[in-house]
């Protein structure tokens, strides 16, 4: 046990020291950073001013549209700041709605001719121009010219405006008295009791896809560099030297915690800073926090378990495919097998969501490449027995050992064999060899 | 009790044999050379004695026990091929690998500093490995292999890319191992160092044992059938009777008088002879070095196919990869 520390402790100590780790540390988040906060101001300064014409005959029903139309961006913030309030997730960054000028006009002979020009010149966004009703009690005719036909905000806009406006008129028409058709306009809020629990699938739902991401992204980049410093211990010959004082599984189990760590080190400074640019940037509307409250402790604790299970799982094999080859480039040809188990996962999600404690989910759950994500998957949605919780971790914590033992025989055979990758025949005689 | 013991030991690589019956043993507190040209076997032997392969047949014994890993803590091992992280520091490397036989971070380093002064290469201990010559690597592997103060030490090729003043110095710390009682089991392809160095021998071709035992009994099982001669003027006394074979060189000649139980008498005629028409200003009779019997003993062990000898066969003929001249030689 003090070898593999002894293992694990240089491991870690050397990558942690090296200019790499310094930059893809900074780097990468500096530049997701870059990417959100860019994009964010980016999204702010786009115009957000229309400028509207309303030609009608109707003076009132043109003046009721205008007041209508410049109130709405103000109603719209409000909202927006009490869902702040109730802290709830809403994942798309901050768009603004449009704000309007009206510009209420009579039409004229000529004065269509005149709008168009002002479009082309790009005095104005658009122009909406009512006929009044031919008959008493019918709809007018109304046509809105935008400058480009793309720009559906102010399309969206109108039309909600226009219906209100219409809806009220009508509404007094048939003798209601104008407060009451406020009172009777004001939109129904959804009940909170309802949202919450939408809102607990959604926050599970997007936990499942973290772990998912963080999985395939830290075995991709950490569990290849496992298998790259088995490599590169065989091509410098250090093993001889160290199989001279330690057991080789002592050597692969020391490489897997060390590189692993690292690995660790680095996904928890990034989480770190996220989470904390994420609480201190109102602006970045990702909800961070109110993520985590809405996730049990007991999530969270699985949360870890079944990556660490995953993450060490991943990493032996990954150690295995290292200890098979002599080169990157084979190591390359070889990364499938990492990947096509994650690639699995992806494919039972179907099954998993709809139905997280049939048949087909329970048994796939159990299965050691597929646990991590699946079995987090049904203790997220679904409700597993805890004997089944239990055996998942056991069946992992004894495949992963069993792996460990299996790469250490490759490894301490496959160190002397140079040139050529072993066929599954050779494997098979260096595992019974020891 | 033998501190090494090997006994019919075999092993296969594939279709190629590495060795093939293979027994030997080696004497507590002595220098013991592992001998053999390039490809001979010398490593796969020195593999299955510290447990890194084992052998398919046979057996191994380290301390007079059956081999198990609990005794790795009492060998010093040094590979034939550098293995150090390259990206290292010296000094933490030394620690490192200091703390991987047991010793205390504190002690590894400070015996890590002491051998550094003693072999000379104290600057070279802040610096990153892959910055040092292939020599000073070389020292830095020496010294790993003994810092946790092993009571057998087993290198493989320790001296080879090393300069003369380098090897002695390494051959020298050697030498004082041995006197202070610790076992040193050594492999080379240069017969001379073997001579100068070791008390026991084994010799190796093609994955057998040709020869073994200790030093003195070897040599003096041979006769003093060689002739080292110095002269100037007529050469004509080569064709003497006595004389096996001659290899002629500008103003010298090394010959190999044929065996006879007379041999001390045929050597004063030879210089009888040599005197009539030459000046004679060196005549050494010796016994045939290592490298000689060596080569003896390959050819007897494979007779020649085609009926005769070939001639003047050298060490470095039976090496599949000559890789160095002898700096010393």
């Amino acid at each position: 046990m003090h070898n593999v520390w002894l293992i694990a402790r240089r491991e870690y100590i050397e990558r942690v020291r090296t200019r790499g780790f310094l930059i893809t540390t900074i780097m990468i988040p500096t530049i997701m950073a870059g990417f959100i906060f860019g994009g964010v101001y980016l999204g702010s300064r786009e115009s957000v001013e229309r400028q509207i014409v309303v030609v009608s005959s109707d003076r009132q029903l043109a003046d009721d549209l205008q007041a209508e139309m410049q109130r709405v961006p103000h109603g719209d913030n409000d909202s927006s700041q009490s869902q702040n309030q109730t802290s709830q997730i809403s994942l798309r960054p901050a768009a603004r709605q449009p704000r309007f000028t009206v510009e209420v006009m009579e039409p004229s002979p000529g004065l269509r001719r005149l709008l168009d020009r002002d479009l082309d010149d790009n005095q104005i966004d658009g122009y909406l121009w009512i006929t009044p009703a031919t008959l008493p009690g019918g709809q007018p005719a109304i046509s809105y010219t935008p400058r480009s036909s793309s720009d559906g905000a102010v399309r969206t806009a109108l039309d909600a405006a226009l219906n209100r406006v219409l809806l009220r008129e009508e509404l007094a028409h048939r003798g209601i008295v104008s407060r009451e058709v406020d009172a009777i306009l004001q939109p129904v809020q959804l009940g909170s009791s309802h949202e919450s629990l939408h809102h607990d699938r959604a926050s599970s739902m997007i936990s499942i896809g973290i772990l998912f991401f963080v999985m395939y992204f830290v075995i991709m980049l950490y569990g290849m560099n496992v298998a790259r410093s088995i490599i590169e211990e065989k091509t410098s010959r250090i093993f001889e030297v160290l199989l001279a004082a330690i057991r080789p599984e002592e050597m692969m189990a020391g490489k897997i915690i060390g590189v692993g760590s690292v690995g660790l080190t680095q996904v928890g400074i990034w989480l770190t800073a996220v989470l904390l640019v994420a609480g201190s940037s109102a602006s970045v509307n990702l909800g961070g926090e109110s993520l985590h409250a809405s996730l049990t402790a007991a999530q969270v604790g699985y949360f870890f378990v079944y990556f660490l299970l995953g993450y060490l799982f991943y990493s032996s094999i990954a150690a295995a495919l290292g200890a098979m080859t002599n080169s990157e480039q084979e190591l390359q040809q070889l990364n499938i097998f990492l990947m096509l188990p994650l690639i699995f996962c992806f494919v039972a999600l179907g099954t998993m969501l709809s139905t997280p404690d049939g048949v087909t989910a329970r048994v796939l759950a159990l299965i050691p490449p597929f646990t991590p994500l699946l079995m987090y998957m049904r203790v997220s949605l679904g409700h597993p027995h805890p004997w089944e919780i239990a055996l998942s971790i056991a069946l992992m914590v004894a495949s992963i050992a069993a792996i460990v033992w299996v790469t250490s025989r490759i490894y301490r055979i496959g160190v002397l064999m140079y040139g050529k990758r072993p066929t599954p025949a050779e494997l098979m005689r260096w595992l019974k060899y020891s | 009790m033998s501190i090494v013991q090997l006994d019919h030991v075999r092993k296969v690589y594939g279709a190629k044999v590495a060795v093939e019956d293979l027994s030997f043993s080696i004497q507590p507190g002595t220098m013991f050379g592992l001998l053999g040209p390039n490809g001979s076997g010398k490593t796969s032997s020195i593999r299955m004695m510290i447990g890194i392969t084992l052998p398919d047949s046979g057996s191994v014994s380290l301390f007079g026990k059956p081999f198990t890993r609990d005794v790795l803590s009492r060998v010093g091992y040094l590979p034939e091929e550098r293995g150090l992280y390259k990206k290292m520091k010296v000094l933490d490397q030394l620690v490192f690998l200091g703390s991987l036989h047991g010793l205390s971070m504190a002690e590894s380093r400070r015996r890590s500093i002491a051998w550094c002064e003693r072999l000379e290469i104290v600057e070279a201990l802040p610096k990153r490995t892959e910055d040092l010559s292939k020599g000073m690597q070389q020292k830095i592997q020496f010294i790993a292999s003994l810092l946790h103060d092993p009571d057998l030490i087993i290198m493989d090729e320790p001296f080879s890319g090393l300069d003369p003043v380098n090897a002695v110095l390494l051959m020298d710390t050697l030498v004082d191992m041995r006197r202070a009682g610790k076992t040193v089991l050594f492999s080379t392809h240069r017969m001379d160092q073997v001579e100068k160095l070791c008390d026991g021998i084994a010799l190796i071709h093609r994955g057998h044992l040709v020869l073994s035992g200790s030093m003195a009994e070897i040599k003096s099982s041979y006769p003093r059938y060689r002739v080292h001669i110095c002269f100037d003027g007529d050469d004509a006394f080569l064709s003497h009777p006595s004389i096996a074979s001659v290899k002629r060189y500008p103003g010298r000649a090394e010959i190999r008088l044929r065996p006879s139980p007379t041999l001390d008498d045929d050597c004063q005629a030879l210089l009888a002879a040599a005197m009539l028409h030459a000046r004679i200003l060196r005549f050494e009779v010796t016994q045939p070095t290592l490298e000689e019997i060596f080569i003896e003993k390959v050819q007897e062990a494979k007779p020649a196919k085609n009926g005769a000898p070939p001639p003047d066969v050298t060490f470095d003929d039976l090496e599949r990869q000559p890789e160095e001249v002898g700096l010393d030689a």
